[in-house]
């Protein structure tokens, strides 16, 4: 199952930020996909391996770093390992099996170290010793494939025949003689092809019991470099443990890849976002500008992110394993569509609120500025009835808007600080100083930060002085204050 | 012996003006003339080549015969086609309609199928990967026409192959081979770094001042007004990134610009796509023609013998071939190769 807001908040820019050795974890990645409720102990068992992965970097760099350089090598040969329960493999296949069987020789011992430093459980990379023994008869372990004179008596018959007449054609001078020679040996050669065929089916009979086995070693593979890499992207930007509620949801100091990285190269940094909410509806108001947004689209990222078997980007998450999550937000797309931005909008609310009515298990509810299209007194008693409605399910569910008295009817309220303790005059020098720039300065100045705001009903009037600081003509300054 | 015009170099190119130049048969005779030197060959193509039956002309086609001990590169679906007894020992990501790129070593004598990566940095990293197995020399079998003059940019040095097949007229055959052979072997630019010459990001055209600019002719302004406006007449050289053609140069050529010492410069001798005409009228009005890899001619093969069953006399165009060119030339359906 995808989601179509996976992009919008920054789902995909965190997958694509893992780094997995092998085709084998790639193929893990490609094929990424969601736990459902029932799954939740396989789920914990990964993201427990995950964690444990993680606490062992360090102390465990030098083994991880081998792994990885042994892992790096291989391809994924899955499918000619299936065909070879049925046909026998060409010799190009044999020597892909052969290779990856030395490499499993190498990777086990070192994932076997891991394994019981690390204490992850439930993978398990076994050396495919059989399989390479049929592969290397003569044990040489060399990273090539042939098969040696030794393999039949007829084989090594029809080898020294063959040498025989070569050796001859290599002396011959006279042109008859050698077209002689080259037919003779051409039989000889064909007759070669068919024992060096017979052998190789052979030695495929012979491997077929061991298929099963070489499947779960590379299954083994795949998830413990799936795992490797959720580490690293785990240690390179901060993920936490889960520990996973009935039907409420705890995130502290949550971060944002996607957003974090475009504010690094600004030179800005990230704030960290902490909500908590239970079934009903937790509002998030605030000023234009202060990162409502981002707020929602983070939390969304990380419940997301607890699905698909990473860990979140937080300090620390308790949260229930959704058995969906819904965001309702603008994403640009819907032009195309040829909806309206508010329709658009009511046709994939009523989807999300059919499925959640419909949801067995809890469900994340996500909506962004819901309604923000319509007219503000329109907007605000769609926003204010949406919110009634969802604090009467049993889901999550998490709002951001800037209509006033919807606050009223929310389980929880939280504000944006936005512009709330700025020091307006000061912010003005400023910007006055950095010539033009007048966004950035108002960006630095920003609370982004959550805060609960009980009891409070009306959204803070931070935009009047976005407007006075970026410069907007005055007699229109003069007018808005005119008109309060 | 061809040997002693082509030992010493890393890599080699074997490439055809034609199909039946006997490209196929120099190759032959190059690993049967190397077959007792203490060195390890190894083999490969651009593109497929080296089938029993031509498939483009259906003549019957000699088929390549290597020893023991070398190193070949082919498609996996070309293997059934080798009967040499093998070891495989690599496999390689570069893909072709016939598979990916398979190398062994052959454990004995026998007959190959080559079907190599068709990409110049493939082949590039191909080699490397052929001198890491042990590899003394790689020889490159250039397939059809336009593709094979890439073979000279990866390889130190290259056999020029021709042949009746080319055409019924010997003079046309021996001044097209002479002509072909002059621009493999253009001498080196002076005007230009490895790096600018190298740049796949580069604009079309690139003009050098005398006093070291450089100037890019502003977009809808050919080569040609570029050359004749007043204000460019300091200009010491003209770099054509990708392919210089007859539709560029003719407008230079009939203008007024005055080129005399002007150097004409492209990438390797495989971008020059103009005939001996405009190459002579060039010459005439004093400019120069070079690229950034020079490519060394080691001979020029003959093949008196053509596919539609018109030969021509061996020894009249050996003689000619010899007047016309003044690097090697051989006979390569003559069992001493005629080689003097």
């Amino acid at each position: 199952m995808r989601h179509e807001f996976e992009r919008n908040i920054g789902f995909r820019y965190a997958i694509d930020l893992l780094e997995p050795a092998s085709p084998y974890g790639r193929a893990k990645i490609a094929g990424l996909r969601f736990f459902s409720p029932d799954e939740r102990p396989e789920l914990e068992r990964q993201l427990q391996n995950v964690v444990r992965t993680l606490h062992h970097l360090a102390p465990l760099a030098p083994e991880y770093e081998k792994i990885s350089l042994y892992m790096m090598p291989l391809k994924d040969i899955r499918r000619s390992v299936e065909m070879c329960r049925e046909a026998a493999l060409s010799e190009t296949e044999l020597f892909e099996l052969k290779r990856f069987c030395l490499q499993s020789v190498l990777i086990s011992p070192v994932f076997a170290r891991i394994r019981d430093a690390s204490g992850i459980e439930g993978i398990d990379i076994r050396a495919q010793e059989e399989a390479l023994g049929l592969l290397d008869p003569e044990n040489a372990r060399a990273a090539t494939f042939f098969l040696p004179d030794a393999s039949s008596k007829a084989l090594l018959a029809i080898r020294k025949e063959k040498r025989a007449l070569e050796e001859k054609l290599r002396r011959a001078a006279d042109r008859d003689e050698r077209a002689r020679l080259m037919a003779e040996r051409a039989a000889v050669a064909a007759r070669e092809d068919v024992e060096e065929n017979r052998l190789r089916a052979e030695i495929c009979e012979g491997l077929r019991p061991h298929i099963d086995g070489i499947l779960r070693c590379m299954d083994g593979i795949a998830n413990f470099d799936f795992t490797l890499a959720r580490a690293k992207l785990a240690a390179a930007y901060g993920g936490c443990a889960v520990e996973f509620s009935r039907n409420e949801v705890e995130f502290v100091d949550m971060r944002n890849p996607r957003v974090a990285d475009a504010l690094k190269e600004r030179g800005g940094s990230f704030t960290p976002v902490s909500i908590s909410a239970g079934p009903g509806a937790a509002l998030i108001t605030g000023a234009n500008m202060g990162g409502k947004s981002v707020a929602l689209k983070t939390l969304a990222l990380n419940a997301l992110l607890v699905k698909a078997g990473l860990l979140p980007f937080a300090k620390s998450a308790r949260l229930p394993l959704f058995e969906e999550i819904f965001l309702v937000a603008e994403d640009g797309e819907d032009v195309g569509r040829g909806l309206s931005s508010f329709g658009a909008e009511i046709v994939r609310f009523n989807e999300m609120l059919s499925r959640a009515l419909r949801a067995k298990g809890v469900c994340l509810l996500l909506l962004d500025e819901f309604a923000r299209g319509t007219n503000p007194e329109e907007g605000a008693l769609i926003a204010r009835a949406v919110t009634r409605r969802l604090n009467g399910l049993p889901h999550v569910g998490v709002l951001t808007t800037h209509y006033d008295g919807v606050a009223r009817y929310a389980k929880l309220h939280y504000e944006v600080a936005g512009l709330r303790d700025m020091d307006v005059a000061a912010v003005a020098r400023e910007i006055a100083a950095n010539r033009g720039d007048g966004v950035r300065v108002i960006a630095r100045h920003m609370n982004y930060g959550l805060y609960r705001a009980q009891g409070r009903e009306s959204c803070p009037r931070d935009a009047r002085n976005v407007c006075m600081l970026l410069g907007m003509d005055a007699e229109i300054l003069k007018d808005i204050a005119a008109q309060e | 012996m061809l040997k002693e015009h082509i030992l010493g170099f890393r890599s080699l190119s074997i490439i055809g003006m034609c199909k039946n130049a006997g490209k196929t048969t120099v190759l032959n005779r190059i690993i049967r003339e190397l077959r007792d030197e203490p060195m390890t060959l190894a083999l490969t193509s651009i593109g497929r080549d080296g089938e029993a039956v031509d498939v483009v002309t259906g003549t019957a086609k000699p088929g390549i015969y290597v020893y023991e001990g070398s190193l070949v590169a082919t498609a996996r679906d070309m293997l059934r086609f080798c009967d040499a007894t093998r070891e495989i020992v690599g496999t390689t990501p570069y893909s072709t309609p016939l598979g990916d790129v398979v190398i062994f070593r052959a454990r004995g004598d026998g007959g190959v199928q080559l079907a190599g990566p068709s990409m110049t940095a493939q082949l590039i990293e191909l080699t490397n990967a052929f001198e890491t197995l042990g590899a003394d020399m790689t020889v490159i079998d250039g397939a059809l026409s336009r593709k094979s003059l890439c073979a000279p940019a990866v390889s130190e040095a290259t056999v020029l192959c021709t042949g009746a097949s080319y055409s019924r007229s010997i003079d046309t055959l021996v001044g097209d081979t002479a002509f072909a052979a002059k621009l493999l072997t253009l001498p080196r630019q002076t005007l230009w770094s490895g790096a600018e010459a190298g740049d796949p990001q580069a604009p079309k055209v690139r003009l050098r001042r005398k006093d070291g600019t450089v100037l890019i002719p502003p977009e809808g302004k050919s080569l040609a007004q570029a050359l004749r406006a007043p204000e460019n007449r300091d200009v010491a050289g003209v770099f054509i990134s990708g392919a210089l053609t007859e539709a560029t140069l003719r407008p230079v050529l009939q203008g007024g610009a005055d080129i005399a010492g002007v150097e004409f410069a492209a990438l390797d001798g495989s971008r020059l796509l103009i005939g001996r005409d405009a190459y002579d009228k060039l010459a005439l009005r004093g400019a120069k023609l070079a690229v950034a890899r020079p490519v060394r001619v080691a001979a020029v093969a003959v093949n008196p013998v053509s596919a539609c069953g018109f030969d021509m006399d061996p020894a009249e165009l050996l003689a000619r071939m010899r007047e016309a060119v003044d690097v090697p030339v051989l006979d390569v359906m003559n069992e001493d190769g005629g080689l003097l």
